[in-house]
C-alpha cells in the first residue's frame, strides 16, 4: 500500500504491565502521513494506555515504538521525561474546560507550547496562525480572552491550536468530541479532518464512537482486552465486521437498527485476569451461539489466536475468521 | 385512547441570578405523555431540558420562578403542599441523575442508599423487608444481591447506574425520568442500560421521560420525540419521522450529527450546525434560531413562532413549515 515508505509510527509487539495488569498486551500498529486512524473499544480495552506509551508519557514493558524510523518508547524514567518534549507528537484531550488554564489568555495557552520548548521564534505569528488553522478567525478577536469567554467548541478548538502551534506529525485525540454538544461535534471532526488533508498530520483518535469513525477516520483498529483484535479499512470494518466483537460493537450503534443486536454480557474482564485461549472467549456470541464447527469452537477456550498483525493488512484474530 | 400520565401546559421556569437579573430557561412548553409511552426530550447544553425535567419533581433551587400547569397522575405538582409533594416524589415520578457517581453517596453502601426511598415513604414495612426488596431489585437491575454491601468506589460506571435505576423504581414509580442516562457510559454498557430501561418500561407499564443530547439514543429509546431549542420546544412527533424526515431546520442540522454508518454522503464528511446556542437572557428577535439557521429569510426575524401542525401527531415551529 505504502511501498518503500518509513510509516510515521510503528508500533511493534507493545506491552504495558502494572503489576499483574496486562493494560497492553501485545498490541501492533502502523500509521503514515495523512491518515486517521481510530482505535476503538470498551473502557478497559487499554486503548488510552497504548496512546500514552506512544506520547511517551507511559513507560512500556516490552516492544518497540518507532516515530519515522527513530525508536520512540521509554522503558526508563528519564527516557520518559526526553520523548514528552518531542514537539513531533501532540495531544488533543477529552473535555476542553479541564484542559484549558482559566486565569491564562487564550494568547498564552495557545504560546505555552512554543515556550517550554523554546520554540519561541516569531511566536506571535504562529500562534496567530495556529488559531486561525484552528478556525478561530480572526485570530486577534481571541488573543486576549480567557476560556470562560468562549463557547465549549471554541474552547475545543483553542486546544487543537495549542497542539498546531508545534507543528506535529502525529495528533493523538483521546475522544475529542465526546463532551461535546452533537452540533458542535461535526464542525470538530470536519475540523480534524481537514488538517490531515491540508498538512499531511496523521491523527491516531481513540473513542468508542464508531459514528466518529465513518466521519473521519481511513482505517479503523478494534481493541479488546490489551491487543488489536481487528484492523482494516473503515468501509470494511464497519460495514462487514469480520470479528465477532467488532460485530457486537456495531449491531449496538443506535443508528444501525436493521442489525439484530448482539447486546454482550458484563463488562471487559480485568486485565489482571485475562482468559486463556481466545481471551474474548467467554464473552463471544458467536462461540455461545453453538453454531461453530466443533473443531473450531474446541480451540477457543484453549489456543489463543494471536495478535492481529500491525501492517496495513487487513486482519481479525478469531479462530472462526478464515485468514487472508 | 389511554390517559395522559403526564401534562404539562405552558410551562414558564425563570432563573433568579445572584445580581438580581432574571434568566428564563423554558418559555411556555406543553405535552402530555399518555400512561405506559414513552418520550424522548433532546437539545444543546443549555435548551432548558434538564431544567424541564428537575421542575416536574419540583427540585429546582429555591426563588425560582415556575408558571403554568404539571399534572401527575392526576395531581398538580406545583400547587401541592410539602406533605402531598413528598407523596409525589419517588412514589409518581422518580429521576434517574445523569453523572452517577455524583448522585450516589461516596460514604454509604449502595444497598442502604436503594432501601433509604422505601423507608421514607413507608413502602417497606421493616428493615428486613426493605432489604430483601433492594437485593430484588439489584436481581432485577443485573446485579448480583451482595453488591447490595459494596460502596459506589467499588462499582464501574455501568454497575453505578444500574444502582441508580434500582434507586429510581424502590417505590414503583408510574413515570421514571431518566436524565442522560448513558451519556458517560460505554456503547456496550449504554446498549445494556437502554436493553434494561426498555423491558422495565415493558413489565411495569412505566411511563417514560428521556433527556440527551443524543438524538440517535432517543430515536431508538423512546416513541415520541420532542426537541428543544432557547427554552421552548420547537418539534414534535413519532420518533424515527421526527429523526428520519425532520420539518425543522434545528432537527435536520442536528440529526445530521449522527451519521448512519454506511450511508455514503456522511463518509469522510461530517456535518454540524454552524455557530452556538443563544444565551437564555440574551435571544435573537424572531425565530431564536434564525441567526444560525440556513434557511433563514426575512420573515424569521419578525416573530417567534408558534408551533403549527406539521403532519399526523405533528408539530414544528417554523415558518416554512
Amino acid at each position: 500500500m505504502h511501498p518503500g515508505v518509513t510509516p510515521l509510527v510503528e508500533v511493534d509487539d507493545v506491552h504495558v504491565h502494572f503489576g499483574r495488569s496486562r493494560a497492553v498486551d501485545g498490541a501492533s500498529l502502523r500509521m503514515f502521513a495523512g491518515e486517521v486512524l481510530a482505535l476503538v473499544g470498551e473502557s478497559g480495552s487499554g486503548k488510552t494506555t497504548l496512546i500514552r506509551a506512544i506520547q511517551g508519557l507511559q513507560r512500556t514493558t516490552a516492544g518497540a515504538i518507532r516515530l519515522e524510523g527513530r525508536p520512540m518508547n521509554a522503558t526508563t524514567r528519564r527516557a520518559v521525561q526526553t520523548l514528552f518534549s518531542d514537539p513531533a507528537v501532540q495531544m488533543v484531550f477529552q473535555d476542553p474546560t479541564g484542559a484549558l488554564n482559566p486565569r491564562q489568555t487564550i494568547y498564552e495557552i495557545v504560546a505555552e507550547g512554543l515556550r517550554i520548548g523554546r520554540h519561541g521564534k516569531d511566536e506571535r505569528e504562529k500562534v496567530a496562525e495556529a488559531l486561525s488553522r484552528a478556525g478561530l478567525r480572526p485570530p486577534e478577536r481571541f488573543l486576549t480572552m480567557y476560556p470562560h469567554e468562549i463557547s465549549g467548541g471554541q474552547r475545543q478548538r483553542v486546544v487543537i491550536a495549542g497542539a498546531m502551534v508545534m507543528e506535529p506529525r502525529l495528533l493523538l485525540a483521546d475522544e475529542p468530541v465526546a463532551s461535546l454538544d452533537a452540533s458542535i461535534r461535526g464542525e470538530i471532526l470536519a475540523l480534524m479532518r481537514r488538517l490531515v488533508d491540508e498538512t499531511g498530520l496523521a491523527i491516531l483518535v481513540v473513542t468508542h464512537d464508531l459514528g466518529l469513525a465513518w466521519n473521519i477516520a481511513d482505517r479503523v483498529a478494534v481493541m479488546y482486552l490489551g491487543r488489536i483484535v481487528e484492523t482494516g479499512p473503515t468501509e470494511a470494518i464497519l460495514s462487514d465486521p469480520k470479528h465477532p466483537y467488532t460485530r457486537a460493537l456495531l449491531s449496538v450503534v443506535p443508528e444501525t437498527r436493521e442489525m439484530e443486536q448482539q447486546i454482550l454480557i458484563g463488562e471487559i474482564p480485568d486485565s489482571a485476569r485475562i482468559p486463556g485461549g481466545c481471551r474474548f472467549h467467554p464473552r463471544c456470541p458467536l462461540l455461545q451461539s453453538g453454531t461453530l464447527p466443533p473443531e473450531v469452537a474446541a480451540r477457543c477456550p484453549t489456543d489463543d489466536p494471536g495478535p492481529v498483525a500491525g501492517d496495513l493488512a487487513a486482519g481479525a484474530a478469531c479462530w472462526a475468521v478464515p485468514p487472508g | 385512547m389511554s390517559e395522559p400520565l403526564l401534562s404539562v401546559r405552558d410551562l414558564h421556569i425563570t432563573y433568579a441570578t445572584h445580581d438580581g437579573s432574571r434568566v428564563p430557561a423554558v418559555r411556555g412548553v406543553s405535552f402530555e405523555i399518555d400512561a405506559g409511552g414513552s418520550m424522548g426530550l433532546a437539545g444543546e447544553s443549555g435548551c432548558g431540558k434538564s431544567t424541564l425535567a428537575n421542575s416536574l419533581l419540583r427540585l429546582l433551587p429555591v426563588g425560582t420562578e415556575v408558571t403554568g400547569e404539571v399534572v401527575l397522575g392526576g395531581k398538580n405538582v406545583l400547587s401541592l403542599n410539602p406533605g402531598g409533594l413528598r407523596a409525589v416524589r419517588w412514589t409518581s415520578g422518580a429521576i434517574v441523575f445523569q453523572g452517577a457517581l455524583h448522585a450516589l453517596n461516596p460514604v454509604q453502601a449502595v444497598g442502604r442508599q436503594i432501601a433509604e426511598p422505601m423507608l421514607v415513604h413507608d413502602t417497606a414495612s421493616s428493615e428486613q423487608a426493605a432489604r430483601r426488596r433492594t437485593v430484588e431489585l439489584l436481581g432485577r437491575v443485573g446485579l448480583p444481591g451482595a453488591r447490595a454491601d459494596s460502596y459506589p468506589h467499588e462499582l464501574s460506571g455501568g454497575q453505578r447506574q444500574r444502582v441508580l435505576i434500582a434507586m429510581a423504581l424502590a417505590c414503583d414509580p408510574l413515570l421514571l425520568i431518566a436524565d442522560e442516562p448513558t451519556t458517560a457510559l460505554d456503547l456496550m454498557v449504554q446498549a445494556q442500560v437502554l436493553a434494561l430501561l426498555d423491558e422495565l418500561k415493558q413489565e411495569r407499564n412505566l411511563t417514560l421521560l428521556f433527556i440527551t443530547h443524543d438524538l440517535s439514543v432517543l430515536t431508538y429509546a423512546c416513541q415520541r420525540l420532542a426537541i428543544m431549542y432557547a427554552g421552548r420546544i420547537v418539534e414534535e412527533g413519532p420518533s424515527w419521522e421526527v429523526f428520519g424526515e425532520a420539518a425543522h431546520p434545528y432537527t435536520r442540522g442536528l440529526a445530521a450529527a449522527f451519521p448512519t454508518i454506511g450511508d455514503l454522503s456522511s463518509r469522510m464528511a461530517p456535518a454540524g450546525l454552524a455557530g452556538d446556542p443563544p444565551t437564555p437572557g440574551n435571544l435573537p428577535q424572531g425565530c431564536p434560531f434564525n441567526p444560525r439557521c440556513p434557511l433563514a429569510q426575512d420573515g424569521c426575524r419578525d416573530a417567534e413562532p408558534e408551533l403549527r401542525i406539521a403532519g399526523p401527531e405533528r408539530r414544528a415551529a417554523c415558518i416554512l413549515v
